[in-house]
């Protein structure tokens, strides 16, 4: 079987770069956080490898485990990240091109927040209280 | 029942049994007429007569040097027409599938860009030549409601066909279905109009070559 | 009594957090074809999203539709979404007993009224009572008409319940129809495909639940995201198609080297559906991927457009016989129409015709009927030329010039211009 894959179109990828260096300069001018979904594009896998390729690899990698793998690594470009979610059986659900000085889903939310807090207080009042009881 | 479901079902079958019924039709309503019998000696043997005949048919679409000046124009506009026409038919590769699934045989076909620019001339070329059926004194007047529909139902099949492969003035679907009901048009009006030369004049000039075969002219 | 719950509350019950509700929002929005920055509102919305009902009834069906959305191991989110805003699927409700089940959905529907989606798979019979599906002897028609007259809005699953399917295929022995043919005071939303998609599903749920409104349609009630293109425009052997490389049969050199199966009746064309990109078993493959054309599962009537191996191009065709007969019809009619022409009286003709000899009649003896091909070559060029004009005036300064029958060839003037002869 002909391996279609390799089938890529270098203008298209251009575009994209273009694309994102747009996105990257609204980000130091205005603060302004920017996202390309590449699975909404008619990008072919050899596409979508040259243009990860050209991106790069940076400084960063994260690998995050909610609701399945998800692997966000920042690209040889500071502020443009790319992001690749998979379900829990491994299956990829989204593939972006972010840019933002962090991705979102990054940050912790709010409501994460408060409920860790509860738990946390919970757990060290309860081992507040066993240090109390061996005192 | 969408449209395109009728173009290619019912539509179709309809069409070509009565394009088939008129060129029947036709054929056996020039072929039976009475002919002048003839009384003086052939001058070429029967070969010589059939050589004759099939050399006319082609002889006869190269005019005579003396008119090149009054009628090259048409003659080239035409030449690219029927060309292009042909080349478009024959060698656009989902008319070769439908030959195929008729007849069973198939050819390779051209590359799908070559028979857009090819449709692209050829309808320049009828273009041109309607303009020209339009405004040429002697064109005008010999002009009739045949001559005009004929066009037509040239035109159209070219015009959805090249429409069909930008796929972009409206849907696949609908393009499709106009372009098939365009051409069934075509087909139907095949042995009625002035599209039958398509076939007679095989017979005319053949025949015609035939008899100055016959008769020792020249063909 | 407590304050509903939320979807939020849920999944942290289950242990998710808001970051994979998160995740999820932005695979949806990918779904969805809306923009990624709307993710985070679609978290949102969906963690604050209250319980929502769905009804889920099986008629006509197969349960292919049934089995490709909701046969999931693992728990997902997706799992969970349907689990959370379904009020009931009605096997788990007939897992309980008959009239128990029946109550239960009563009162269901009660409670939810003007507020629930019904989803429906499978066609609904419609011929003699309906009686080829009945479910605890109500038939699938009683039924339908029951739940949509409280319902928010209809879904329709799978290209039985949106068109009718298979079931309608001609001769329709059961009068099969779609809920379009017999709901028509309620928003319905189509989501054909034989087996649908279950990413549409899905969308559409999510879409309802974040957004409290169905997601845009087409003129065929189809969500826009996953129907506004046709296969062909997705395809990835869209290329081939477009430089001309057509697979002839099912195991040649191009059907190997993967090129476009148009003409081995692929309908991508004319076919709306998201499998070429989404595909089926999450994302592994769809038909043409595995060597197979499109067979246009997602539009109406789809059994009955002819064989799914005749090309677009390609059409039903007549039959040797039904041609035979034509032609039979052809030629008779065009021999009737040269022998009326051939029996034309003599006379008349000769009248039009003067160059014709004329053949034998009563009075052969008239000058005028003299044959005009005189065999003598040396009579005088004056005397042949007589012999053809009707007058009988036989001046032949006149009627010299006139036919080129005169074998004397020193009337070179006489004679019109040979094709031979240059100017």
């Amino acid at each position: 079987m002909t391996d279609l894959s390799a089938f890529s179109n270098d203008g298209l990828v251009d575009a994209l770069l273009m694309e994102v260096a747009g996105m990257l300069g609204r980000l130091i001018d205005r603060g302004e956080t920017a996202t390309i979904d590449l699975r909404g594009l008619p990008l072919s896998p050899a596409c979508i490898s040259d243009l990860e390729k050209r991106l790069g690899h940076g400084e960063i990698s994260v690998q995050l485990d909610a609701a399945g793998r998800s692997e966000i690594h920042e690209t040889s470009f500071p502020g443009v990240w790319w992001t690749r979610h998979c379900d829990e059986a491994g299956r990829l659900i989204a593939l972006l091109i972010e840019v933002a000085t962090v991705p979102d889903i990054l940050r912790a939310d709010p409501s994460d927040l408060a409920d860790g807090l509860q738990r946390l207080a919970g757990a060290t009042h309860f081992a507040s209280h066993q240090h109390a009881r061996h005192a | 029942m969408t449209l395109l479901d009728f173009a290619r079902g019912i539509g179709l079958q309809v069409a070509v049994l009565i394009m088939i019924a008129g060129l029947f039709w036709r054929a056996a309503g020039v072929f039976l007429l009475r002919r002048r019998s003839q009384h003086s000696l052939a001058r070429t043997s029967l070969i010589g007569r059939i050589a004759g005949g099939a050399t006319m048919i082609f002889s006869r679409s190269i005019p005579r040097r003396t008119f090149w000046p009054r009628i090259g124009v048409s003659v080239a506009l035409s030449t690219i027409f029927h060309v292009g026409f042909f080349a478009i038919i024959f060698g656009g590769a989902p008319h070769i599938l439908i030959i195929h699934e008729l007849t069973g045989l198939s050819w390779p076909n051209l590359p799908k860009g070559l028979v857009v620019i090819i449709s692209g001339l050829t309808l320049a070329a009828m273009i041109a030549m309607l303009i020209r059926r339009i405004f040429h004194p002697v064109m005008r007047l010999l002009s009739t409601a045949d001559d005009y529909l004929t066009w037509l139902f040239v035109f159209l099949p070219v015009l959805s066909g090249i429409l069909l492969s930008g796929e972009t003035v409206a849907g696949y679907e609908t393009l499709l279905a106009l372009h098939i009901l365009s051409v069934e048009l075509m087909m139907v009006w095949l042995p009625f109009g002035k599209l039958m030369h398509g076939m007679l004049v095989f017979a005319s000039r053949g025949a015609m070559g035939f008899n100055f075969a016959r008769k020792g002219a020249a063909t | 009594m407590d304050e509903p719950e939320t979807l939020g509350s849920v999944l942290k019950r289950r242990g998710f957090s808001r970051r994979s509700l998160l995740k999820f929002a932005i695979a949806m929005t990918s779904s969805l074809a809306l923009p990624p920055s709307i993710a985070p509102l679609m978290a949102a919305n969906l963690a604050r999203a209250k319980r929502r009902s769905v009804i889920w009834l099986s008629f006509q069906e197969c349960t292919g539709c049934l089995e490709t959305l909701l046969r999931s191991s693992s728990p997902t989110i997706d799992s969970l979404i349907f689990d959370f805003i379904s009020l009931d699927y009605q096997e788990s409700l007939m897992a309980a007993a008959g009239t128990a089940a029946e109550r239960t959905l009563r009162e269901a529907v009660a409670a939810n009224k003007g507020e629930y989606l019904l989803a429906i798979d499978g066609s609904i019979p419609t011929k003699d009572g309906g009686v080829y599906s009945l479910t605890g002897g109500r038939s699938n028609f009683d039924m339908l008409m029951e739940f949509a007259a409280d319902a928010k809005a209809v879904l329709a699953i799978g290209t039985c319940a949106a068109y009718g399917g298979i079931p309608k295929a001609h001769p329709n022995p059961t009068g099969a129809v779609g809920v379009e043919d017999l709901v028509t005071n309620k928003p319905i939303v189509n989501i054909p495909g034989c087996p649908p998609v279950p990413e549409v599903l899905s969308g559409v749920l999510v879409h309802f639940v974040s957004f409290g409104k169905l997601p845009e349609l087409d003129d065929r009630k189809r969500p826009l995201a996953y129907f506004g293109t046709t296969i062909h425009d997705q395809c990835y052997r869209r290329p081939f198609y477009d430089q001309g490389k057509f697979a002839k049969s099912f195991d040649d050199e191009g059907a190997r080297q993967g090129w476009c199966l148009f003409e081995l009746g692929c309908k991508g064309p004319i076919t709306h559906n998201a499998c070429a990109s989404l595909k089926w078993n999450g994302g592994t493959s769809f038909p043409i991927e595995s060597g197979h054309g499109c067979i246009g599962c997602s539009e109406p009537d789809f059994w009955d457009k002819g064989s799914f191996y005749t090309s677009l191009a390609g059409g039903s065709v007549a039959g040797w016989r039904n041609a035979g007969i034509a032609a039979a019809v052809g030629i008779a009619g065009g021999a009737a129409a040269a022998l009326t022409a051939r029996r034309k009286p003599h006379a008349e003709k000769a009248e039009r015709d003067p160059d014709k000899p004329k053949p034998k009649t009563a009075d052969a003896g008239s000058a005028g009927d003299v044959p005009a091909k005189p065999k003598d070559a040396g009579a005088s060029s004056v005397d042949a030329a007589q012999a053809t004009p009707k007058d009988a005036d036989a001046s032949s300064a006149d009627a010299a010039p006139a036919k080129p029958k005169d074998a004397d060839a020193s009337s070179a003037d006489a004679a019109p211009p040979n094709r031979d002869k240059q100017p």
